[in-house]
């Protein structure tokens, strides 16, 4: 057993498609670690995780890793079109990427419970370990895991342990093969509605006191345990701009990304937009 | 018999046993002289059995010696009151966490931490990594610092960030009390500090185990070592176990090694803790991860919590420390006070 040589392991992050947002995460999002996204239902997550997967093939001069990802949805359908949107606004400001269609380069796998998940695992490393062509397997998205834990198990103390553990055990499992590969793995989570004077529910959780979106108290699913499990926690969220526009068209929406706990990253958050070409910070 | 661990002929050993010499403390007392008329040698040969008395008994510290306690390593309570007076202290650099802990973290003790994702723990524990290698010259150790990582949240962008801001404060410190330009020389380099972090990453839990194991002899190698972090030692024990009186075995046979190690070497142990929620008195309360059997087995306990906006550090166990609670943050330098203007050290 020898000690790692640390001016030798720096840690590469991945662009996520964006200059602004990659200033906000100090680079983008980094390698040999877990980082989660939480946002309530139709905020982003899923456009985040988009881009992110086709910007993992630029070249590590330009933010990227030159790699191919693997995208393990547990929501169904797979949203290939909107994928397929992203590719094309992709390809237009890239115009010399070497790969003639970068959706060729993201893996695509449903899974729908969580033991599922936990033997895909062994199938993922020998994946990993046979993708030594041109674009190496290095970033790895599930989207979601709280749908794979939402309805499988029951509110019974027996119950939650087992879920309990096997969050440990998914984590254990993601963060080997993040080590050995030196993979970006990115979970998505979705938010439990926090419930005035239900104090056991809530346990403050990194740097914000509460989370809010759309206006209403929101609290990670998943849990305490959960958050155990994971190296970042980015948050997503959406509040309505009161006024309408003056031709009454429909109300912006504001989005705002908060980093809630990173070990690299201080407490900050900044705004962004989606459009038809990808997200973008402002 | 003593006698019979010294390099000389048979005959000479039986001469010195029929002259009534059977220690080798008998043997150094007498003079050459002495020796050789008592058991009829030359007094070249007498000097040269004294020279091998002295060289036996000065490897093997139990021989020789009739002061010697009955029991190995035993001392009074009056030594050990004076080594605990003179016992070093790694700073926090937070001023407010070291007066509650004393000075800083004991060495020759093992310290936990614990509290919620994102309190602060990893980065606690960078900070400790930066400051063990302050050196004596500026109040700290000179030491190097062992880092095992059980959760992969080491950022080495991270800790260059502590270790820069670490060397600003010891070179304006320095200003301060110097006047000439030599004195003011800060030895140190950011990336010397990395080097002399021993890394380790471990993921699973025998590989954990295995590590603790291997450290006795690493350290071996590298005496200069005076604490080891590891965090956290929880994240590989929270899957399932189906025995789990075998995962009560093997953190409690951890726990002694690292205790042992802690003695031996005179270095601290900072072990990092995860909090999960336990049903206590019909409330859901947050508790250390691990269970009860696992809480006896460090010398002091810090909780991290949130007080409304800040961070505090409560001792939650500790055989010499008040309970005492304060107040710190977490900046892009490290870890220092906290900003707040009521009181921030709370006795309890």
């Amino acid at each position: 057993m020898q000690p790692q040589k640390l001016l030798h392991l720096p840690t590469h992050k991945c662009t996520v498609g964006c200059p602004l947002l990659d200033r906000f995460l100090a680079g983008g999002i980094p390698c040999n670690s877990i980082t989660e996204i939480v946002a309530e239902n139709a905020t982003g997550k899923t456009q985040f995780c988009l881009q992110l997967v086709l910007y993992a093939q630029l070249p590590p001069s330009r933010g990227g890793l030159s790699a191919s990802s693997l995208y393990i949805h547990t929501e169904f359908p797979f949203p290939l079109r909107r994928l397929r949107q992203l590719s094309r606004a992709f390809r237009s400001s890239h115009p010399d990427h070497p790969v003639a269609d970068p959706c060729d380069r993201v893996f695509v796998q449903g899974v729908y419970t969580a033991d599922e998940l936990v033997d895909a695992i062994p199938k993922i490393e020998l994946f990993l370990i046979h993708s030594r062509s041109r674009f190496p397997l290095r970033v790895i998205v599930i989207d979601s895991i709280a749908a794979l834990f939402r309805s499988d198990f029951d509110n019974t103390v027996l119950d939650l342990r087992r879920r309990s553990s096997l969050f440990f055990k998914i984590a254990g499992g993601l963060k080997s093969l993040a080590k050995r590969f030196g993979v970006a793995v990115v979970v998505t989570n979705q938010v439990v509605d926090l419930i005035e004077g239900e104090k056991g529910n809530s346990v403050r959780a990194g740097n914000l006191s509460a989370l809010y979106s759309s206006g209403r108290p929101v609290v990670p699913a998943l849990g305490l345990a959960w958050a155990n499990c994971v190296n970042s926690r980015l948050f997503l969220s959406r509040e309505d701009d009161g006024d309408a526009d003056v031709d009454g068209s429909s109300r912006k929406k504001r989005r705002r990304i908060t980093v809630v706990f990173a070990p690299h990253l201080p407490h900050s958050s900044s705004e962004f937009v989606i459009t038809t070409e990808g997200v973008f910070g402002r | 018999m003593e006698v019979g661990m010294l390099p000389i002929s048979a005959s000479k050993r039986g001469k010195l046993l029929a002259a009534g010499y059977t220690t080798l403390h008998s043997i150094s007392r007498a003079s050459p002289s002495h020796l050789a008329t008592d058991i009829g040698v030359s007094e070249d040969e007498a000097c040269e059995i004294l020279k091998y008395a002295s060289q036996t008994s000065a490897l093997d510290p139990s021989i020789g010696s009739s002061n010697a306690s009955t029991l190995e390593g035993g001392q009074t309570a009056w030594t050990m009151l004076n080594e605990e007076k003179f016992a070093t202290r790694i700073t926090t650099s937070c001023a407010d966490l070291d007066n509650i802990l004393g000075g800083g973290i004991t060495c020759k003790e093992v310290t936990e931490l614990g509290g919620v994702p994102g309190i602060g723990k990893t980065q606690i524990g960078i900070q400790l990594a930066v400051n063990v290698q302050i050196p004596p010259e500026y109040g700290g150790l000179g030491g190097k610092a062992i880092y095992i990582d059980t959760e992969g949240s080491f950022m080495v962008e991270r800790v260059l960030q502590i270790a820069e801001a670490c060397i600003e404060d010891m070179s304006e410190y320095s200003h301060h009390f110097h006047n000439t330009v030599q004195d003011c020389e800060v030895k140190l380099h950011p990336n010397g500090i990395l080097e002399n972090i021993f890394y380790f990453r471990v993921c699973s839990y025998t590989e954990q185990i295995a590590l603790v194991n291997y450290l006795d002899k690493f350290i071996e190698e590298h005496k200069d070592v005076k604490i080891i972090i590891l965090d956290s030692v929880t994240f590989h024990f929270r899957q399932d176990f189906d025995d789990m009186a075998l995962r009560t075995r093997l953190l409690s046979e951890m726990a002694l090694k690292l205790m042992k190690l802690a003695r031996k070497f005179c270095l601290a142990v900072v072990l990092l803790n995860q909090v999960t929620t336990k049903y206590i008195e019909g409330s859901y309360q947050l508790t250390l991860a691990l269970g009860d059997s696992w809480s006896h087995s460090c010398t002091n306990r810090i909780v991290l919590f949130w007080n409304g906006d800040e961070r505090h550090a409560y001792i939650d166990k500790s055989p010499s420390l008040k309970s005492a609670s304060a107040a710190y943050s977490v900046t892009t330098r490290g870890i220092r006070n906290s900003n707040s203007s009521c009181k921030r050290i709370k006795m309890v």
